[in-house]
């Protein structure tokens, strides 16, 4: 026997390996679910007209991808081929209804104006696409990173398109006003467009085209 | 274990569906006191909102904005037959009321100006639109005959179309417009389409409507006016003074 030539088995992989590094990073910008995936796109233009909104809902995306992953992965061997995908649907709507009672609870203001599309996230493609393409066959841990990963590609793309829209459609950002009065005065005016869902197509489209054009990707 | 058999998935599809609807009611019942708190604290705001006292962006904390709505507000149960307080029941008792005596007793906020006379009349409003039952306040200056603002905390419609209606753009529309033609109560008409200014009624007494959304509009036109009419007897003696 020479056990000595044979590495010792890691059964347990590291919390952060260079594997797990990879799960998060890659959507973040070379697998990202809305610029390469064009998955979660109805919300990307509905509620990304002010960056807070944008960000409360990237954090929703998030939190319900990971936590769903999660429970979808400890489930795996266990969930009935059948019913796999009513399963999912199940979970996640489960996760998005807690996401949506905590908001209620604490952020009153941005619950209501982000209205339906809390309740949306249960049919946001990216959501049920993790789960059925990562969280059905690789452990937790790894599944939560994907959902995280996948959870902030989204949110870092709403959080710029809000960030414009908000800038160029109201002249704040925050809430706080960016645009000084003099430039008011001297006759400058908010760009209506910006606030309508047109706007953030545009918008969208540049953000898509660029990052390909920066990441390489093109269409087979 | 065979993962495909029927009774294996009828039996995962069950316990799933009671341990994720376990989790929901317990989540619902922690948090429903801090929800119906949040609740409140935004029915005040639009209170404020509605009487002109708090503007949207204002900055000031949750506590600063609950203690001014102490301080410059007064809710009063208001007795609609005879248009008097009513001394014998409270406002906080209204919910439990019969369905008569809530028709019949009505909150109503008085806002009180910087020099202590009131300085806006808020009457709750609400009823039926498409989907749903409207909820808002509607303020009218000092003089009972003016509206000073117009909000909706609370409803099912459309958003987008009906939905619309708490847009601060349209409601902005509401302000300065008359109740009153002359001595008979016309309240506010949404009109289908734009108002003309050139005609002297619809100046006075119409707002624009709300593209797709007619029947919301044909609701909040009924509802109004006859939430205004109930408070009538109330309002018409200040009117006098």
């Amino acid at each position: 026997m020479t056990a000595t030539t044979t590495p010792p088995v890691a059964k347990t992989s590291p919390l952060f390996g260079p594997d797990e590094l990879k799960v998060i990073k890659d959507p973040l910008w070379d697998n990202n679910p809305i610029a390469l995936q064009v998955l979660g796109i109805c919300s990307a233009l509905a509620v990304t007209t002010r960056l807070d909104k944008a960000l409360v809902m990237g954090i929703g995306v998030t939190f319900v991808t990971s936590i769903a992953n999660v429970l979808i992965s400890c489930l795996r061997n266990f969930i009935p081929n059948k019913i796999r995908i009513i399963v999912q649907l199940v979970v996640v709507s489960g996760v998005v209804i807690v996401f949506d009672q905590i908001l209620k609870a604490y952020m009153y203001d941005l619950s209501k104006q982000l209205s339906v599309f809390v309740g949306l996230i249960i049919t946001n493609c990216i959501v049920m696409g993790r789960l059925e393409a990562y969280a059905m066959g690789n452990p937790p841990w790894r599944s939560f990173l994907d959902g995280i990963g996948n959870g902030l590609g989204y949110m870092w793309i709403l959080a710029v398109v809000g960030a414009i829209r908000e800038i160029f459609g109201s002249g704040s950002l925050l809430g706080f006003k960016v645009v000084p009065q003099a430039l008011y005065d001297a006759g400058y005016v908010n760009n209506g467009l910006m606030v309508l869902a047109p706007g953030a197509f545009v918008l969208l489209g540049i953000i898509v085209w660029v990052q390909r054009s920066i990441s390489g990707y093109s269409e087979k | 274990m065979n993962t495909s058999s029927n009774g294996y998935v009828l039996g995962f599809a069950i316990g799933v569906c009671v341990i994720i609807s376990a989790a929901l009611a317990l989540t619902s019942a922690a948090l429903k006191d801090t929800q119906d708190a949040a609740a409140e604290f935004d029915r005040q705001k639009n209170v404020m909102m509605a009487a002109g006292q708090l503007q949207a962006g204002d900055t000031r904390s949750r506590q600063e904005l609950e203690q001014a709505y102490k301080d410059n507000v007064r809710e009063v149960l208001i007795d609609t037959e005879t248009g008097k307080e009513a001394t014998d029941r409270k406002v906080e008792d209204r919910a439990k009321m019969s369905e008569a005596d809530q028709k019949r007793y009505r909150m109503l906020a008085i806002a009180k100006g910087a020099d202590g006379k009131p300085e806006a009349y808020v009457l709750p409003i609400s009823g039926k639109g498409l989907w749903s039952t409207l909820y808002g306040y509607l303020a009218l200056g000092a003089d009972a005959t003016t509206i000073k603002g117009l909000t909706f905390y609370k409803h099912g419609e459309t958003p987008g179309l009906g939905g619309e209606c708490e847009n601060p753009e349209w409601t902005a529309k509401w302000v300065g417009k008359s109740i009153l033609d002359g001595d008979k109560l016309v309240g506010i008409v949404v009109k289908k389409g734009t108002v003309d200014p050139a005609v002297p009624f619809e100046k006075a007494h119409m707002v624009d409507g709300l593209s797709g959304a007619t029947i919301t509009c044909n609701g909040i036109n009924k509802f109004v006016k006859s939430d205004l009419k109930a408070f009538d007897t109330f309002l018409g003696p200040i009117r006098k003074k």
